[in-house]
């Protein structure tokens, strides 16, 4: 049987993503040195707005929705509504079926925009309470 | 009137829905779906790709996803304002952001990749 090039696309999508869950779920990217620190914090120091999500996806993948809070709460907020945006899009691609999504207003869209950013330079402010948005600071608490 | 499946509003005689392509024909299962307040264009798919915006933005710290975040916010705003090609337009330079940001990503994690890899072989020459 001939496999048509986007099942093999969504095959090969979906191995992909299988095994970076995999590996997510066994390292832990705080103390493993599987994934090498993020450029941005390495080179400058600075918190961006993603800092942290690979610690918050990791603790998400063992169940602990706190910890995954402390290391990136903007990450814990979006990831549902990008997986589900992830997965629309593929059956969209795939299968030509639009799944429900919401229509978002321009404001809220906007608004997201300079949340993320907000966020980012919220976390690198050293003052209380803004510190601890720092990933991994609200564990010392 | 309004799809039953993914809430896009049809013209009053489409028989099936421009969005999700479910049959508006009567017999077809409707249930009315709580009025948004928001006006889309009958007929109208234009992507906005707010999700890879997001993702190239948070994901890869890059400054470049904020103009597609911009552009999916003007794809949303135009539409709302019933202006289709103008939301087109904001879809094309939307999508071309999400590129930009995924090549920008993708050499940077290469460039750093092979920096770290150097690296480690240096170590591993030392000993």
């Amino acid at each position: 049987m001939a496999i048509s090039s986007k099942q093999w696309q969504l095959t090969a999508g979906l191995g992909t993503c299988l095994a970076g869950v995999t590996v997510l779920r066994i390292f832990d990217p705080a103390t493993s040195g599987v994934f090498p620190p993020c450029p941005v914090h390495y080179l400058t120091g600075w918190y961006c707005p993603g800092c942290g999500s690979l610690r918050a996806v990791h603790q998400l993948l063992h169940g602990n929705p706190s910890a995954a809070w402390a290391m990136n709460p903007l990450t814990v907020v979006l990831l549902p509504f990008l997986t589900y945006g992830l997965i629309a899009w593929v059956v969209a691609e795939t299968y030509g079926k639009q799944l429900p999504q919401p229509f978002l207003p321009a404001a809220w869209i906007r608004a997201l925009g300079i949340a993320i950013i907000l966020f980012g330079i919220a976390r690198n402010i050293p003052l209380h309470p803004l510190d601890l948005l720092a990933p991994g600071a609200m564990l010392r608490f | 009137m309004f799809c039953t499946q993914c809430g896009a509003s049809n013209p009053d005689n489409a028989l099936t829905c421009a969005q999700c392509g479910r049959s508006l024909q009567p017999g077809a299962v409707t249930t009315p779906l709580p009025v948004t307040g928001v006006v889309i264009p009958p007929g109208t798919t234009v992507p906005n790709y707010l999700v890879f915006a997001i993702l190239t933005t948070v994901f890869c710290c890059l400054p470049t996803g904020i103009p597609a975040i911009v552009y999916a916010a003007q794809v949303n705003g135009k539409l709302q304002a019933g202006d289709l090609a103008g939301a087109q337009l904001a879809s094309k330079n939307a999508k071309t952001w999400c590129w930009v940001s995924f090549g920008v990503g993708l050499a940077v994690t290469l460039l750093y990749m092979l920096v770290i890899g150097v690296g480690v072989i240096r170590q591993i020459g030392r000993h």
